[in-house]
């Protein structure tokens, strides 16, 4: 086995064998100190899987380099690296390798981190919170403020990985330091909650550059393999029988058989081999010693025979106790080219970062670039005028850079989305998408493709989340702990999904808002015959219709007396029902759900409120939302309730704080009885706002619109809907077209909102009517030979 | 049950279990598994506080362990052999004399044959694992044999080696 590495140009051969000894010794040693310093300070490190910690304040340790390192779960579910290191005099504040700090422990308080030796105390973010004796010991020459653990930058991704890098200003973003090596294994392993079942060390004596050599050597053989920068490499076996693309072949299938390897520079191995995940990581101990960590992960919550299947493959093919067969021929059958080409791609990497490239290459002098382009971006090109930063990158916040460039502001815009990847359209998200079977989100539902943002010097900062908003020293603290400067603010948050208290991380059970949400219900769909949907609002409906469309049975349990109480007529309801129940759609009213039942920490089943158990493979929750105004109400911008509701707004999308603007389902008028939750109302509001801040003219409003697809039947629907009354009536209009019908709301003669199936040309009238305050006549309106449009009927008032 | 066949069937418990230490010591599978029943089952299992979970390491009936025990010769394996140290703590009789139930510590040596270097580190003992055996046993005419046993290890570093039971 190769433990010394000789590098050109460094340790020189000093004559006696003890000096030379001694000089390959240092020369190790110098090696592994470089490695740490050059390698490991600068690289995504996949520290532990997020189901390591699955409360808030539960907590794993871990080390980087030289570096320890504290993973914790914040009481906001979000998960934060910090070092382990305390700043007060330097010690090592946790030792166990994981816990929660939810308990109090004898040296320190609940819910706090506490170091052992001074009793300092930092919340899971990192922020001092107690100083012992802080008053009495340092007068005013020390506050707590000053002091709080380093936050490192830290990133969840790739299968629910959390990886952690040491350097504040990366030579690149997670995303960009992985490129395309994931592209074959995520959709796989993004399936389905992942969880860790086993876990090993091993040490072994060599160093990380042989290792890299020896790693060539052994995957040489593959059918597969492709090369992608930063190192990183993605092998593929076929095996006889298996059809990847099947689903019955794939991961999370226990009788998967795929064999996907990828590694990521410089040792960290995921590899999909048929029922299992397999990562290992690397970590130097010395120049010629390396512990590699073994873990392997299963689908949460799965049947116990399950998972006995895949700790049998496991323990058969990777366990320390596995029979390791005798190297028959493979050796032979191994493409030397191959095998030359990984090993030139791993050591052309080492090279660069040990800046002993032959060609000079350097990602040191990569890194240095970056960060002065980094300090030159924050200057952000030639542009002259105010500054504003939006916070949401969906379609409100959007819609609003758009307008405020069209109306010709000449400022810098920033715009912050915690989402992975480009901005994308919610309304596909329940109905055509999740017919795809493809695994990743498709380019044509962006809502603006890339070049966009470019030509309109939109810069987009996703997977940045808004942590805080201090409206005095107008800033915003985003998720690496910089602080970025505003003179206008936007808030485009949007809406969480509700969700039930019982199913929350309950396996196969979701929501949905947001393009993750609709690719894992995606996913899942794919191995399910059943599913029950809790609430008969649009979502509900939109995503019965699609998953029955992949002829899945749905059952949709809605408790009020009828589906879309709140949204739709009556008529169109009773409509609705009907298209569902034809096309095989268990539609319950009137019925609450009493239990939620799990097995092995999977939905199983629900009990209704009439004693009925009703079992289905996944279930989906659609019963609203509530605005995602946290970070408006903490910062003391004015909410509907203390504790939280939409954001206060006036004519101009105004909050309390007047540089602060909330747009879209965030954003209520204080004078608006019902909040609409709509792309209309997102674009609209993202236009008021745009005109009041470049003081150009207010878009003309529109009466609200909407639409829904289910099956082949479009609904569009303009105005709202009435809560009904003695005084509200519907009129049904017949169509021209094939299964097409309209629904006229009146309130006394006024008319107030239209429905329409399957019929554009009518919506159109409806829509004209409503626009410019026409009430057709309600006696005549159902007749198909009265015109709504050319009758008069100017609107009483 | 007399307190006097309850004693006896202890000690036979615990002869049998010094007796499996030497025949796994001595890589003479077919006389462990003579004292094994035909029921028998085995499995190495680890709790590992990192996870905060319980691990299945290796599971196998007779059969199984046999047809592995058949392969050893076609497979690579660090020949090094271990040595078993093992102490009997409790042994606890059913009532009716026909099961019985076993905790043992077990403390186990490798005397290294072909480390890294085996001109250098051949010779050298160091410690390889530590951990209990539960054991379970039917107990006939006054015979006990295995009928289950779960190595449970405390280690956590498990380097690739030995496959053969614990
Ligand atoms: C599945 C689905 C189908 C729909 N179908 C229709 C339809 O057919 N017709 C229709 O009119 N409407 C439909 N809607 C409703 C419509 O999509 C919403 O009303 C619209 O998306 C609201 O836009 P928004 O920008 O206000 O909020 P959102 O779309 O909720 O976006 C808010 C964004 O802010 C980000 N964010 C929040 N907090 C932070 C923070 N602290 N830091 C960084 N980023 C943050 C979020 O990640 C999110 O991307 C549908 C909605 C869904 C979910
Ligand atoms: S070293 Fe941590 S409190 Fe003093």
């Amino acid at each position: 086995m190769e433990t010394n590495i000789q590098t050109p140009g460094k340790g020189a051969y000093t004559g006696s064998s003890k000096n030379a000894l001694d000089a390959s010794e240092r020369l190790n040693k110098q090696i592994f100190i470089e490695e740490q310093k050059s390698i490991f300070k600068n690289i995504w490190v996949p520290v532990c899987h997020e189901s390591e910690l699955p409360e808030p304040y539960d907590f794993r340790t871990s080390s980087i380099g030289n570096d320890n390192v504290l993973i914790c779960r914040a009481p906001d579910g979000k998960i934060n690296a910090l070092l382990n290191v305390c700043p007060h005099r330097a010690m090592l504040i946790e030792r166990r390798p994981r816990g929660s700090f939810l308990e109090g422990q004898a040296s320190g308080n609940p819910k706090r981190i506490t170091c052992m030796f001074h009793a300092w105390q930092f919340d899971m973010r990192g922020n001092c919170v107690y100083v012992a004796r802080e008053k009495e010991g340092y007068q005013d020459r020390f506050c707590k403020d000053d002091a709080g653990l380093r936050r490192l930058r830290c990133s969840v991704n790739f299968g629910g990985f959390v990886w952690v890098n040491m350097n504040d200003q990366p030579v690149a973003t997670l995303e960009e330091w992985v490129g395309d090596a994931f592209l074959s294994l995520e959709g796989h392993i993004n399936s389905t909650p992942l969880e860790v079942v086993h876990y090993r060390k091993e040490f072994i004596d060599t160093g990380l550059k042989a290792r890299l050599l020896k790693m060539s050597d052994s995957v040489g053989a593959h059918s597969k393999q492709s090369l992608f920068n930063f190192g990183h490499f993605m092998t593929e076996d076929s095996k006889p029988g298996a059809d990847t693309n099947e689903k019955k072949n794939s991961f999370p299938t226990p009788n998967a058989m795929q064999s996907i390897r990828v590694n990521l520079f410089p040792g960290f191995s995921f590899h999909l081999d048929g029922p299992t995940l397999n990562v290992s990581t690397v970590t130097p101990v010395n120049g010629n010693r390396l512990m590699i960590e073994h873990k392997s992960l299963a689908p949460q919550g799965e049947r116990e025979t399950e998972r006995n299947t895949r700790s049998q493959f496991y323990n058969a093919n990777f366990g320390p106790f596995r029979a390791m067969e005798q190297h028959e021929t493979k050796a032979e059958k191994q493409n030397e080219e191959k095998k030359q080409a990984l090993a030139n791609h791993l050591l052309h990497e080492w090279s660069r970062w040990m800046d002993e490239h032959p060609d000079g290459e350097s990602r040191l002098s990569e890194l240095a670039t970056r960060r002065s382009k980094n300090a030159i971006l924050d200057k952000d090109e030639d542009l002259i005028g105010p500054k504003v930063v939006v916070i949401g990158a969906s379609h409100a916040g959007i819609a609003f850079a758009d307008r405020l460039r069209k109306n010709g502001f000449t400022g810098k815009i920033a715009v912050f989305d915690r989402q992975v990847g480009g901005p994308m359209e919610r309304p596909p998200l329940s109905k055509g998408f999740l017919l795809g079977g493809g695994e990743t989100v498709e380019s044509k539902s962006l809502l603006r493709q890339k070049k966009w943002y470019k030509t309109n010097k939109v810069r987009l900062n996703t997977q940045t989340s808004v942590q805080a908003i201090d409206t005095e020293r107008k800033t915003v603290t985003v998720n690496n702990g910089d602080m970025v400067n505003y003179d206008m603010l936007v808030i485009a948050c949007g809406a969480i999904p509700r969700e039930l208290p019982a199913t929350v991380g309950m396996g196969n059970s979701f929501t949905l808002r947001q393009p993750a949400d609709a690719n894992a219900i995606r996913q899942a769909a794919n191995n399910a015959d059943s599913v029950i949907i809790i609430g008969g609002g649009y979502i509900g409906l939109e995503v019965a219709a699609s998953l029955r469309k992949k002829g899945i049975a749905v059952t949709v349990i809605e408790a009020a007396s009828r589906i879309l109480a709140r949204v739709a007529s009556q008529p169109l309801a009773d409509h609705l029902v009907q298209l569902h129940r034809d096309n095989g759609v268990t539609v319950l009213t009137d019925i609450g759900v009493d239990k939620i039942n799990k097995e092995d920490g999977r939905f199983d089943s629900v009990i209704l409120s009439n004693g009925e158990k009703i079992k289905a493979d996944m279930l989906i929750t659609g019963i609203g939302v509530f605005p995602d105004s946290k970070l408006a109400s903490d910062a003391g911008i004015e909410t509907q309730r203390a504790d939280g509701g939409a954001i206060l707004v006036d004519d101009m999308m105004r909050t309390s704080d007047g540089d602060v603007y909330a747009i879209g389902d965030v954003a209520i008028r204080r004078d608006q009885a019902l909040a609409v939750e709509s792309v209309h109302n997102a674009q609209e509001t993202a236009s008021i706002a745009a005109a009041a801040i470049t003081k150009t003219d207010a878009p003309t409003i529109q009466t609200p619109w909407f639409w829904s697809d289910q099956y082949d039947t479009k609904l569009q629907s303009v105005g709202i809907v009435p809560v009904q009354d003695e005084e509200v009536y519907q009129v049904v209009r017949p169509s021209k077209r094939d299964h097409g019908i309209s629904f006229w709301s009146y309130k006394g003669s006024e008319l107030v909102a239209v429905e329409v199936v399957n019929d554009p040309a009518t919506y159109m009238e409806a829509r004209q009517c409503l626009d410019t305050n026409r009430s057709p006549d309600p006696n005549q309106i159902s007749s198909l030979s009265y015109s709504p449009i050319d009758s008069g009927g100017g609107r009483s008032q | 049950m007399t307190n006097e066949s309850q004693a006896n069937i202890e000690k036979s418990i615990e002869k049998i279990i010094y007796q499996a230490a030497l025949a796994l010591d001595d890589h003479n599978w077919d006389g462990w598994f003579e004292l094994c029943d035909t029921d028998f089952s085995y499995s190495i299992m680890s709790f590992s506080p990192e996870i905060n979970k319980n691990m299945t390491y290796f599971s196998g009936n007779k059969k199984e362990l046999k047809g592995l025990m058949d392969m050893l010769p076609k497979h690579n394996t660090d020949h090094s052999p271990l040595h078993r140290h093992t102490s009997v703590y409790t042994v606890d009789v059913a009532d009716d004399g026909k099961t019985a139930d076993a905790v043992s510590s077990v403390t186990i040596y490798q005397n290294m044959l072909d480390g890294i270097n085996s001109h250098i580190d051949s010779g050298e003992s160091r410690l390889f694992v530590i951990g209990k055996y539960i054991d379970k046993f039917k107990i006939t005419d006054g015979t006990p044999k295995f009928i289950s046993r779960e190595t449970k290890i405390d280690n956590r570093r498990l380097d690739k080696g030995s496959h053969w039971p614990l």
